[in-house]
């Protein structure tokens, strides 16, 4: 199966985004903490201010494989500042559906963004992986990629909105 | 002792561009930094700013030993969670080592919160350097907690000659 096409995301690619986050959320086994709608991809990604970007892989419909999706791997990126460096772009999430896997897809979507990157003068492209996820490290550091967490002992931190409120009412 | 917080301007960046540097050099890797003032002016304060500052400033008379009023920033920009939506990203928080233990880096990343809550934030991300105890300590009691080790989520980034031998399509 050669064909395939990678395009800019457009609002009427909203369901099928989701239902990528959510497959790809499942293989990571986290499907339940997905909480984000429809609407609030369509309002974030689409208006005057988006938050995220896309890119989508689609297929012509002789070469669908699974009954009635003809969209089936993206990524969802956006730009970042590193203040010593300067602009970078974040990789939040890149998945292809499991049968449309060993065709070239996602070394074309990463080639896409890479190029992305190169062209908006980002230094550097930046994304998290599980360490529990071999296939995906091994994917990202036969392409170059290090892991700042075991070099450069970088740890993300996180607050949640119930700590969110708390600590915004502090004066 | 009186701070004030406040947005940052571009008049600012002379001095944001001062403290990145001491942050740089508390971080002992101050020749990593390239970034100017006038990059700083360029990414933060044109049309489609890359990044926001805020300011603490102290009044005339608490000026610091070299004479600098303004002692404290936190860069920030938004994110975008594909499982949650709307995050943002505190990139950096500083305050003077003289100014330190009066709660300006707590007012700093309350005014991060605030700002992030204001625009439909549902969580503050950051990075934090596993030998830096007191600045993960300081965390750890504002509610935050470790993603990289609790969910072994690792930072991951693609730089320089990577980038640009994957956006050529190089393996």
């Amino acid at each position: 199966m050669a064909n395939f096409n990678l395009r800019k995301a457009e609002p009427k690619d909203v369901p099928d985004i989701l239902r990528l986050i959510k497959e790809l959320a499942k293989y990571e086994e986290m499907e339940d903490q997905v909480v984000l709608t429809e609407k609030d991809l369509l309002e974030d990604g689409f208006g005057n201010q988006p938050f995220y970007h896309c890119v989508v892989a689609d297929v012509p419909a002789e070469h669908q494989k699974v009954e009635g999706y003809s969209v089936i791997g993206f990524a969802m990126y956006y730009f970042t500042y590193d203040p010593w460096i300067g602009k970078l772009l974040y990789l939040e999430d890149f998945y292809v559906m499991k049968e449309y896997r060993g065709f070239g897809i996602g070394s074309e979507i990463l080639k896409t963004l890479s190029d992305t990157a190169v062209k908006n003068r980002c230094s550097s492209m930046h994304f998290i992986v599980a360490e529990s996820n071999k296939a995906s490290i091994d994917f990202y550091k036969r392409r170059g990629a290090s892991d700042l967490s075991l070099q450069e002992g970088w740890r993300l931190f996180r607050i949640d909105k119930e700590n969110l409120l708390k600590m915004s009412a502090e004066e | 002792m009186d701070f004030t917080i406040r947005a940052a301007t571009l008049e600012d960046c002379k001095d944001i561009s001062r403290m990145i540097l001491e942050l740089a050099e508390y971080e002992k890797v101050s020749d990593q930094v390239k970034i100017t003032q006038r990059d700083l002016e360029q990414d933060g304060f044109s049309k489609n700013p890359f990044f926001h500052g805020i300011i603490a400033e102290v009044p005339e008379h608490h000026k610091s030993r070299e004479g600098h009023t303004k002692v404290g920033y936190s860069l920030y920009f938004y994110t975008y969670s594909s499982w949650k939506g709307r995050a943002v990203y505190m990139e950096d928080l500083y305050v003077m080592p003289e100014f330190r233990g009066k709660d300006m880096g707590k007012a700093l990343m309350s005014k991060v919160s605030q700002l992030g809550l204001a625009a439909g934030c549902t969580q503050l991300n950051f990075t934090v350097l596993d030998w830096n105890k007191s600045s993960l300590d300081f965390y750890l009691k504002q509610g935050c907690w470790d993603v990289t080790s609790d969910l072994g989520y690792h930072c991951m980034h693609c730089e320089g000659d990577a980038l640009e031998h994957l956006a050529q399509g190089d393996l």
